[in-house]
């Protein structure tokens, strides 16, 4: 637990600051549902929310490209940076879902960046490390890319597929159940592109596609995870949500095994250890 | 017939063997890299692989017939994957299986010319300092094993380190900057073709023969007359399954892509459903 006295610092900080702000009116807005409705008032908070959240997808972007600059190197080489890049990437995930599915995720959203933040703003260690040659590669980019928004999507999938677990009614159900499984498939395809991205790389600087090193092999099982939830959700369809759900959830908890234990853990030597 | 084949290749039986393989694949994580490598070439891993990939193509095929192309190219991509996958490692083991004795094993090292009759093995390393030439594969911690022979042979003509630029911190503490770049230069030469020269860098494998050469590692150490020397270690591997893996990559992604596809044009299957709920 440190504080980082830096401007990176006071970026990482601002830009959780005002995610805090949107999930606060988020919440708001949540808790007076009912009342709202047909207040005047309402459309005013509406458009706060939405300044905060833009403030701070802003603020986390130029946070980014501030590491960025300070680094010499695309921000991706340790937890550090791919934690602010996460941050970075909500904000538009969170549009797509507004403009292709039509569901407001802001809520959820906001929350998820706030978690990522605090880890990047307290905990890991800013020190710039030059890229070593084993990094230096066209697929450095792509395969840590598509990890860094698969994870995201697969922790919006969790979050929004939450109130299944609830009993709802069935219109509710259904939109809700039809959304996770959307936003779930394109993390999918995403964390399916950096394993293959992830192996051709290995091939290239290990020497072999698939060398059973740990965080390969948790990240596969993350796959085979979702996996079972694919094939589970075309065999039984919407029989059981909280089934559904609940593999979601496990998926996530395997997306953050995968990103912080693996990673830091020294009961895992592999050749994915980072600072 | 069929009926069986659409049970035992259906989804509820491919969502269990997707929870096997995620439990298996967490405790390989446990285990660590070299020992999962070697647990996963015994042959009940093999076995069990052999049956995942036959599950796999059977079902790509039937799914082929219903038309739904998005799930059968997506299976037999898989079912490519693990077919290259043990093609390879069945390959290894033969090798290693026809390797002779300790005893033969050292006339071959010492004998010129002819590689015999033993089968080119499927990796090795060799480490050579500047000037060095070589043309036998080694294995273990300190390459100590000899596992076999080249047609060729490989002369270290350069073996360079590229550093970044010091920053004023390095230099004030007499550290040496980071490293930007490993190259290794090698002069190939086979009996009765050109000698041809290659820079072999992390990241940037080279084609000598049937052979991929690997920049792997470096170190340093002393020779016969005790001055110190700097060697590079090169790796090299073939691997008879990787054009068939490469194939079911392609045919994954494919598949992946047009799955996802029909994912996200789904929408829920009720009437009037007001979306911007």
């Amino acid at each position: 637990m440190q504080i980082k006295y830096t401007l990176q610092g006071l970026l990482i900080y601002l830009s959780a600051l005002f995610f805090a702000a949107t999930l606060t009116v988020c919440l708001t807005l949540w808790a007076g549902r009912k009342r709202n409705r047909q207040r005047e008032v309402h459309r005013d908070i509406e458009r706060l929310k939405k300044g905060f959240w833009f403030a701070g997808f802003l603020t986390a972007v130029v946070s980014l490209a501030w590491r960025g600059l300070h680094t010499g190197h695309p921000p991706m080489q340790n937890l550090f940076e791919f934690f602010l890049c996460m941050a970075a990437f909500l904000w538009p995930l969170s549009r797509l879902s507004r403009w292709k599915q039509g569901i407001d995720t802001t809520l959820c959203d906001s929350f998820l960046g706030l978690i990522i933040l605090i880890p990047a703003g307290f905990i890991f260690d800013e020190s710039v490390r030059r890229l070593p040659p084993a990094l230096q590669s066209p697929l450095f980019v792509p395969h840590v890319a598509s990890y860094v928004i698969g994870y995201i999507m697969l922790a919006r999938a969790a979050l929004v597929a939450a109130p299944l677990f609830l009993r709802l009614e069935r219109r509710r159900l259904l939109l809700l159940e039809c959304a996770s499984r959307q936003i779930t498939a394109v993390g999918f395809l995403l964390i399916t592109i950096g394993l293959l991205l992830g192996s051709l790389w290995g091939k290239l600087c290990w020497s072999h596609y698939w060398q059973w090193d740990p965080k390969e092999t948790w990240s596969l099982a993350t796959w085979m995870l979702y996996g079972t939830y694919f094939h589970l959700r075309y065999r039984y369809g919407l029989r059981y949500p909280r089934l559904l759900a609940a593999l979601l959830w496990i998926g996530l908890l395997f997306v953050i095994l995968t990103l912080t234990w693996i990673n830091l853990s020294r009961l895992f030597k592999g050749m994915h250890t980072y600072a | 017939m069929k009926r069986f084949l659409n049970i035992i290749t259906g989804p509820v039986v491919a969502a269990v063997f997707c929870l096997l393989l995620s439990g298996g694949s967490i405790f390989l994580a446990f285990k660590g890299s070299q020992s999962s490598c070697v647990l996963m070439s015994t042959p009940p891993a093999l076995g069990f692989s052999a049956l995942v990939l036959l599950l796999l193509a059977v079902r790509g095929v039937l799914t082929l017939f219903r038309r739904r192309f998005d799930s059968a190219i997506l299976h037999l991509g898989c079912a490519l994957v693990v077919a290259g996958w043990l093609w390879g490692v069945v390959e290894s083991r033969r090798v290693a299986a026809a390797r002779p004795d300790h005893s033969a094993m050292m006339n071959m090292l010492h004998s010129n010319g002819e590689t015999g009759k033993t089968r080119a093995p499927l990796s090795g390393s060799m480490a050579l300092a500047e000037g060095d030439v070589m043309n036998s594969l080694w294995e273990g911690t300190y390459l100590d094993q000899f596992v076999g022979k080249l047609d060729f042979s490989v002369k270290l003509d350069r073996f360079a380190i590229e550093y970044y630029e010091g920053s004023e911190h390095d230099r004030m503490q007499g550290r040496m900057p980071p490293i930007k770049e490993y190259c290794s230069r090698v002069i190939v030469s086979e009996p009765g073709k050109d000698t041809f020269t290659r820079d072999i860098r992390v990241n940037q494998p080279v084609r000598i023969g049937d052979y991929l050469v690997y920049q792997m590692s470096w170190g340093q150490s002393t020779n016969r007359q005790n001055q110190p020397v700097t060697y590079t270690v090169l790796k090299f591997v073939r691997d008879p399954g990787l054009r068939i893996v490469y194939a079911g990559f392609t045919m994954l992604f494919i598949g992946i892509v047009l799955f996802t596809g029909k994912v996200i044009r789904m929408v829920p299957q009720i009437e009037e459903v007001d979306r911007a709920d």
